[in-house]
């Protein structure tokens, strides 16, 4: 019996260490360094709520959420309809099915690198082709990533940020209505029901669960996404306040003015913010969320 | 059965680690050990010492020759270089700051080394300067990172002061006369102007008379201070964005784009940068840093140019700003190394090695004798326009120890003003808050 035990201990400790050094202490620490100045050379200094008071009235952060609350809200409900009818359409019987959800799939899999950098080209004011489109019909050009109205560029890189994650989406979205027996199917069109109906009735409810799932998943990333506007704005530290996120603003902090005790206090108010909207979404599931 | 599954887990334990490791950090850019010299075997009187260089841009920046002539001066030293791309280095030297692994010397601009002193991570040099340095060898330049409590943290690496660059074809083939020391900017706006074409009529201006720039050293700076306002005040504590010459400064050079005389951001983006869309012929006349003549001089051999002192503002008096980039001494290096690595620093401000400096065109000199050796072979030939303009006008860019977090929170603003989205006088307002309350935080 002891013996088991400890090649137990032994073989988990390897995951243990990983556990301890990458998460537990970073967690613990960088709650720690909310209450402290730290600038990574000397020792961090405490001052108590002192970043905590600032971060009350201090106008980057609060625009920063601004935004990310309109990124989250244009990005998610988007991707999870799309995602939701190419998941449809795409397991019905058609022709040429797996390419199209090849095809679909593609972007999830490009690098932001080269898919940002190619959509910040499409989107320039001058030279894009988004403009170019727009000229073709008389409409003048738009500042689609760095208009004076601050919604716009949060928009458009909503927009990109759709293309890039309705794929795998739609993969979790098809599991789920892969999973509606054909049976179901049968009896329903025996009773008459319309496709409309037949999605409503029977494949919502089924899906649902994944439905969810999908939704917290893509509101958490989408307050915490960092590579997509690091490449499709300029670089971070000189991104106007207009069109600040939480993550670069703390990024900005933390690396490259070596505010490391204000960054955490920032990182650990996007951590409540995102808990308590996830909790929020939560408390609606039992309202419309179908478990069998 | 059990064995087995020993065998399994122990199999899935070293591929899970082996795949840890991989995705794990690359440091593999910056460690390329660069020349180490064998030190003899019967080694008298100089110590042993081990020194670690960091070369930011490399040997583009900082010349090979200078390098090997220290080590083959000093068999006892055994040096090891850690060189990287100038944003890779950057980006990498805080961590490494932090994590007390940064070489034992390195350079960045002078104003980050002032913040370094500040933060206690740049070495005092007040004491060796003092002892080993004559100092009437040298222009006031050597001083540069100097705070305002008398400490020194770092010496000259190079000084790279800012000239009006003109193209010559450009000028004669439109009948415009070449600019002279006696320009003001006036001068060179209304001759700008003579210089804006549209070459294939299609309604776009396809020539600019003058490249402005919406960065800092060739751009908003100068700008500012041109009708006589400021940027910070004196004693570099309180900005000064709201004064109405500021404004006034900052009006002009927001209206360049909207009077035809210069391009807009995106035509430089797609001309590749604004010493290009000058070597391309696109643009006549631009403010040009020193060091940008090895980039033009290699990518553009035939481009004939030269350059001309930065005008006399509208007020009548130049300004001639420079960025210097200084060496500092990592404060956490051992005492070995600190001391290898001012002999260093005493073999870089020699006369031999800044002769070399002199004559490769990357930066000036603080060495007085070095500085009558600039290569006036290759274009620019009136290097003069330089080293006359900083003995005349030569200002920093208002460095003090929070220069990097106050001329990041200006810059956004500034490229809002110069875009248009932003007028000038709603601009100074926020400028003047966002920059005061920098210098308020980091008193």
């Amino acid at each position: 019996m002891q013996k088991q035990n400890r090649w137990g201990y032994i073989l988990t400790l390897p995951f243990t260490i990983h556990f301890i050094v990458f998460f537990a202490f970073p967690f613990i620490f960088s709650f720690y360094l909310t209450f402290t100045k730290w600038d990574m050379f000397n020792a961090p200094d405490w001052i108590g709520m002192g970043n905590w008071t600032k971060l009350l009235t201090d106008k980057p952060f609060w625009y920063a959420i601004r935004n990310a609350a309109l990124f989250a809200a244009v990005f998610v409900p988007l991707q999870t309809i799309f995602a939701l009818i190419l998941a449809f359409f795409l397991n019905q019987a058609i022709r040429a099915k797996s390419f199209y959800r090849v095809i679909y799939f593609l972007p999830v899999v490009t690098p932001w690198l080269a898919g940002g950098t190619m959509w910040r080209w499409m989107m320039n004011k001058t030279y894009g082709l988004a403009n170019y489109m727009l000229s073709l019909f008389d409409i003048p050009p738009v500042d689609w990533l760095d208009s004076k109205y601050w919604w716009l560029p949060i928009t458009s890189v909503a927009l990109v940020n759709v293309w890039k994650g309705v794929g795998s989406s739609m993969i979790i979205l098809l599991a789920g209505i892969q999973s509606v027996s054909k049976e179901l199917y049968e009896a329903a069109a025996l009773d008459g029901a319309t496709r409309w109906t037949l999605f409503w009735k029977i494949v919502f409810p089924i899906v649902s669960p994944m439905i969810f799932l999908v939704l917290i998943l893509s509101t958490i990333s989408s307050f915490q996404a960092f590579d997509v506007f690091l490449v499709m704005f300029s670089s971070p530290d000189i991104v106007s306040d207009q069109k600040l996120t939480p993550n670069i603003l703390i990024y900005k902090d933390a690396f490259l003015t070596s505010k490391m005790g204000y960054a955490s206090a920032m990182s650990w108010a996007l951590f409540v913010l995102i808990i308590s909207v996830t909790l929020v979404q939560k408390w609606f599931e039992k309202r419309w969320v179908h478990y069998e | 059965m059990k064995k087995g599954l020993l065998v399994l887990s122990a199999s899935m334990l070293a591929l899970s680690l082996a795949a840890c490791s991989s995705g794990g950090e690359k440091p593999a850019e910056s460690a390329k050990p660069g020349d180490a010299s064998k030190s003899p075997e019967a080694s008298k009187a100089p110590k042993q010492m081990t020194l670690k260089i960091g070369l930011p841009g490399s040997y583009d920046v900082t010349k090979k020759e200078i390098i090997d002539g220290f080590i083959a001066k000093n068999p006892n030293i055994k040096v090891e270089l850690v060189e990287a791309p100038w944003g890779d280095f950057v980006k990498k030297i805080q961590t490494e700051i932090a994590g007390g692994t940064a070489p034992d010397i390195w350079f960045q601009e002078n104003a980050v080394i002032l913040g370094y002193g500040k933060r206690g991570v740049a070495e005092d040099l007040s004491g060796y300067i003092k002892k080993d340095l004559k100092q009437d060898e040298y222009i006031s330049g050597l001083f540069a990172a100097q705070s305002s409590d008398g400490k020194v943290y770092g010496v000259p690496h190079g000084i790279n002061p800012i000239a009006l660059a003109y193209n010559k074809k450009m000028f004669t083939d439109a009948g415009v006369p070449l600019p002279t020391k006696d320009w003001t900017y006036q001068d060179m706006l209304d001759a700008a102007k003579k210089l804006s074409k549209d070459t294939n009529g299609d309604g776009k201006l396809d020539q600019y008379g003058f490249g402005a720039s919406s960065s800092i050293t060739v751009g908003w700076y100068p700008w500012t201070r041109s009708k006589g306002g400021q940027v910070l005040d004196e004693t570099k504590s309180k900005a000064m964005f709201t004064d109405p010459k500021s404004l006034d400064g900052i009006k002009t050079w927001a209206n360049l784009v909207k009077d035809g005389i210069s391009p807009d951001a995106d035509f430089y983006t797609a001309a590749g940068g604004d010493w290009k869309a000058f070597a391309s012929g696109k643009v006549a006349m631009f403010f040009m840093q020193y060091s940008n003549s090895a980039l033009i001089n290699k990518d553009f051999p035939n481009l004939d140019y030269d350059t001309i002192e930065i005008p006399k503002g509208y007020d009548g008096k130049r300004l001639v700003p420079m960025v210097t980039n200084s060496w500092l001494i990592f404060s956490k290096a051992k005492a070995d190394a600190k001391e290898a690595a001012w002999e260093f620093m005493k073999y870089y401000l020699s006369e031999e090695a800044q002769t070399v400096l002199a004559k490769s065109g990357a930066a000036l000199p603080v060495n007085k004798k070095a500085m009558t050796q600039l290569d006036t072979n290759a274009s620019p030939k009136n290097k003069k326009a330089y080293s006359d303009g900083i003995a005349e006008a030569g200002v920093t860019l208002d460095e003090n120890p929070s220069w990097n977090e106050w001329r990041l929170a200006a810059q956004p603003i500034y490229s809002d003003i110069y875009a248009g989205k932003l007028t000038p006088e709603e601009g100074v307002k926020q400028l003047q808050e966002k920059v005061q309350k920098v210098l308020d935080d980091n008193k």
